[in-house]
C-alpha cells in the first residue's frame, strides 16, 4: 500500500468531514481530492464482496436506486452513490466514504450508478461483478455525441470477466462487450405491440453485415425484436422476461427458467419495466434468494425526485422527471403522459438547461432532435413552456404538428406555472429537468396550494 | 422544386433532420425525395433544385464518401449549374480532401471539393456557438463536434464570423461555400432557428414557398440573436 494512497484517502475523509459539516452529503469533492492526490486511487481500494454497476443512457438512478433498496432491505450493508455523482469522483466518494483509513471496504454490497462516459476512467480500476447495461440511446450531443461513440466508450473499458446483464431488446445494448462470456438478458414480451417498421435513427443496417435491418415488433426507437435477413443476426432471447403487464391490478409477472413470478407495478411507463426486469436479473444472477427479492421488491417505491403524483383537493398533480438534451427521455415522458386515460390535461414543461442559459444560450439543437409529436394528442388541452427557451420548444411542438393555440409560453419557470388556470384543469403534469429539483419542489407546493384553496 | 435528402435515414444526428422537415412546411407544393445508403442518389441522373444532407457517425461518415466519391465529377458538374447544396455537421467533412480518424487509427481520402482537411479524435469534443454573415443573412448555430478543420477557407467561407469562431478559437471563417454548395460545420436545424436564411435558401434554389411558422420562428430567432449579441453571453 503506497504512502500516496494513505494520504490521498485520508485527505479526502477529511475534506468530507467538513463537507458534511455544513450539511453538503451529495459532494463529489472527496473522491476528485482523492484522484488528483493518487491518480489511480480507486485501484487501491478493496472492493465489498459483491460489486455491482449499473450503466446505460435511461433508467441508471433508477435501477441503481430499486437494486440498492432491496438488497438492504434483505439485509446487507451497500455502498451506493444515489446521492452523490455517477461520474469517476462520485463513485470514489462513495467507496472511500465506506471504506477504512487503509482502504478496507465497510460494506458488504457496492451498488454503483456509472456514468458511461466516466467508464473508461472507473472500469480501469475497478472490475464489477456484475455490470446491468439498460440501453443505448441517444443522449446529450454536447456530451455523448451519438451511440456508436457511446458504444466504443463503454466496449474499450470493461473486464471480460464481469457478468453482463443486457437489454435483449435493444439491439446497440444486446452486442456490447463480446468478450465477457457470462452474459444474462432481460426483456419484455408482454403487450407485443403492432408495429413492425424499425423508427430508430440510431441502427438502420446490421453492424456485422451491413443489410437493412427488419423487426418482428418495434416498442420505440430501435427497442423491440430486430432481426438481420442477411447475417441472421437477431435479438436475443430474455432470460428474464416481463411476460404480463396487468395495470387494473398494478402487477406485472417475470419469467425465469421456468417460474414466474408477480411483481408490484409502481409505474406503467415502459421504460421503468425494463428498469424493474433488469434490477430482478442482476439480484438474482447475484445469487439473492428470488423469493426474496420478489417480496423486497414490492416493498420499494420509486424516489419522489423522478416521479410523483399529489391529490390536492380537485387537483391532480404529477411531476416527471425528463432530462432536458435528452431527446429521447423527453420524447418518452411526453408519450407517457400522452398515454394516461385522462382527459383535459394541461402540461408545465421545464426542460431547460439551468447553467447553460445563465450568461450564456443553451444550444437548442436537442429540441429538434427529440419528438414532441406525442404533444399533439387530443387529452391534451394546453401546454406551457417554461423557461429562457421557450420561444425555441414552442416553434419546436408546432414543426411537430402541436396546435399553435393548444400552446403559451414564460421565461419564468414560476410565472409559467402561474398561467396554469386550476379552475379549468384538474390534471396537471408538471415534467422538469433533475437540475430544477428545488424550483420544481415550490412549484409542486404552489400547485398543492391552489388545490386546496380551490377545495375550499 | 425538386429537394433531394439524403440518407436521412443514417445522416439524421443532432436535429438535423428538422432541415427538411421544415422546408417540406415551407414548400409544401414542391417535391421531396429521400434516398437511403443503399439506393442511387438522384441528383446522379436528374437536376434536382436542391439537395441536402445532415450530420451522421463517423462509421456512417466513411460509407457515405465510399458513396459519393464516384460522383464527385457530377457534383462539381450541378454546382456550375446552381443547384443549392446544404451539407450541415460533418456532411461538410466528407467534401474535404482527407479526414483522419485519430481515436480509430483510420485516415481516408474524402471527395475533396476543398481543400481542407479534417482530424476527428472521438476525445476532443468541441461545443459553441457562432452569430454570423451569409450573403447579408444574419445567420445563428451551434456546433458540437469531433472535427478540427485546416487550411483556408477565408476566400470561401459560408459565414463571416461575428460572435463565435470558424475552424478554431480566433479564426472567423465558418464553413465553406462554391457558388450555392454549402459546407457548414453548424448543425441542422439551421433552417427553422432562421427563417430569413431559410428564406434566401430557397430563392437561390429557385423556389417560391415563404418559411412556415414564421412568426414564432422570427421571434425565437431575434431573441436568440439578441442574446448572442449580449456582451455578458460567454462564447
Ligand atoms: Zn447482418
Amino acid at each position: 500500500m503506497s504512502f500516496r494512497f494513505l494520504f490521498a484517502m485520508a485527505a479526502a475523509k477529511l475534506s468530507r468531514a467538513v463537507i458534511r459539516l455544513f450539511g453538503r452529503d451529495g459532494s463529489c469533492t472527496p473522491g476528485i481530492i482523492a484522484i488528483r492526490l493518487c491518480p489511480d486511487f480507486l485501484r487501491h481500494l478493496k472492493m465489498p464482496d459483491k460489486v455491482i454497476c449499473i450503466t446505460g443512457t435511461n433508467g441508471k438512478t433508477t435501477t441503481s436506486n430499486l437494486v440498492a433498496g432491496i438488497v438492504r432491505d434483505l439485509g446487507y450493508t451497500v455502498t451506493n452513490n444515489s446521492l452523490g455523482s455517477n461520474v469517476q469522483g462520485g463513485v470514489a466518494t462513495a467507496l472511500l466514504a465506506d471504506s477504512t483509513l487503509t482502504g478496507k471496504p465497510k460494506k458488504q454490497v457496492a451498488v454503483l450508478e456509472v456514468d458511461e462516459r466516466s467508464s473508461l476512467l472507473v472500469y480501469k480500476y475497478i472490475t464489477p461483478d456484475f455490470l446491468v447495461c439498460n440501453n443505448i440511446m441517444r443522449d446529450s450531443l454536447k456530451r455523448n455525441a451519438h451511440t456508436d461513440f457511446i458504444a466504443y466508450i463503454l466496449g474499450s473499458a470493461l473486464s471480460e470477466k464481469t457478468h453482463v446483464i443486457l437489454n435483449a431488446d435493444d439491439f446497440i445494448c444486446s452486442s456490447l462487450f463480446p468478450k465477457c462470456l457470462s452474459r444474462t438478458y432481460f426483456g419484455i414480451s408482454a403487450d407485443r405491440p403492432d408495429s413492425d417498421r424499425i423508427s430508430s435513427r440510431d441502427i438502420v443496417y446490421c453492424p456485422d453485415c451491413g443489410t437493412r435491418l427488419h423487426a418482428e415488433y418495434v416498442r420505440f426507437d430501435h427497442i423491440g425484436r430486430i432481426y438481420c435477413p442477411g447475417c441472421l443476426k437477431k435479438s436475443p432471447e430474455p432470460d428474464y422476461c416481463v411476460t404480463e403487464i396487468d395495470a387494473s391490478r398494478d402487477v406485472f409477472k417475470i419469467r425465469h427458467g421456468g417460474e414466474e413470478r408477480e411483481y408490484k407495478l409502481v409505474n406503467s411507463n415502459i421504460v421503468n419495466l425494463y428498469n424493474f426486469c433488469g434490477a430482478v436479473a442482476v439480484l438474482t444472477e447475484a445469487g439473492f434468494d428470488p423469493d426474496k427479492v420478489c417480496a423486497a421488491f414490492n416493498a420499494q417505491k420509486i424516489v419522489k425526485s423522478r416521479y410523483d403524483f399529489i391529490e390536492a383537493g380537485k387537483l391532480s398533480i404529477t411531476t416527471q422527471l425528463a432530462k432536458g438534451q435528452n431527446p429521447v427521455a423527453c420524447a418518452r415522458a411526453f408519450s407517457y403522459i400522452a398515454s394516461l386515460p385522462k382527459k383535459n390535461k394541461c402540461v408545465l414543461v421545464m426542460t431547460d438547461d439551468k447553467h447553460d442559459n445563465t450568461n450564456n444560450s443553451e444550444s437548442v439543437c436537442w429540441i429538434y432532435d427529440t419528438d414532441f409529436s406525442a404533444l399533439r394528442d387530443d387529452s391534451i388541452s394546453e401546454i406551457i413552456f417554461a423557461g429562457k427557451r421557450c420561444r425555441d420548444q414552442r416553434l419546436r411542438a408546432v414543426i411537430a404538428g402541436v396546435d399553435p393555440r393548444k400552446i403559451r409560453i414564460n421565461d419564468d419557470l414560476f410565472e409559467g406555472a402561474k398561467m396554469i388556470d386550476t379552475d379549468k384543469y384538474s390534471d396537471i403534469y408538471v415534467l422538469h429537468d433533475p437540475y430544477i429539483l428545488s424550483e420544481t419542489g415550490m412549484i409542486k407546493n404552489y400547485l398543492i396550494e391552489r388545490g386546496k384553496a380551490n377545495e375550499d | 422544386m425538386k429537394i433531394e435528402i439524403l440518407f436521412s435515414e443514417v445522416c439524421n444526428q443532432f436535429g438535423d433532420p428538422q432541415n427538411a422537415e421544415y422546408l417540406k412546411q415551407s414548400c409544401p407544393s414542391d417535391t421531396f425525395v429521400y434516398t437511403a445508403l443503399d439506393e442511387e442518389p438522384c441528383f446522379a441522373s436528374s437536376r434536382p433544385d436542391m439537395v441536402i444532407m445532415g450530420s451522421m457517425s463517423e462509421s456512417i461518415q466513411r460509407k457515405v464518401i465510399l458513396k459519393l466519391l464516384p460522383l464527385k465529377k457530377r457534383i462539381e458538374d450541378l454546382i456550375d449549374d446552381g443547384v443549392v447544396f446544404l451539407m450541415t455537421g460533418n456532411a461538410a467533412d466528407v467534401f474535404c480532401r482527407k479526414i483522419d480518424y485519430v481515436t480509430e487509427k483510420i485516415t481516408v481520402d474524402a471527395v475533396g471539393l476543398f481543400d481542407i482537411d479534417v482530424k476527428t479524435d472521438w476525445f476532443k469534443r468541441v461545443n459553441s456557438k457562432v452569430i454570423g454573415d451569409a450573403d447579408g443573412n444574419t445567420v445563428t448555430g451551434f456546433r458540437s463536434q469531433f472535427a478540427e478543420y485546416s487550411g483556408d477557407n477565408s476566400e470561401f467561407c459560408f459565414l463571416k464570423v461575428e460572435r463565435g469562431f470558424g475552424f478554431r478559437p480566433g479564426h472567423m471563417y465558418e464553413g465553406m461555400r462554391k457558388k450555392n454548395f454549402i459546407a457548414t460545420q453548424l448543425l441542422g436545424p439551421i433552417l427553422p432557428l432562421n427563417p430569413d436564411f431559410c428564406k434566401y435558401l430557397i430563392d437561390i434554389a429557385g423556389g417560391n414557398g415563404s418559411p412556415a411558422h414564421y412568426e414564432l420562428a422570427k421571434e425565437a430567432f431575434d431573441k436568440r440573436v439578441a442574446e448572442f449579441r449580449d456582451p455578458s453571453t460567454e462564447f
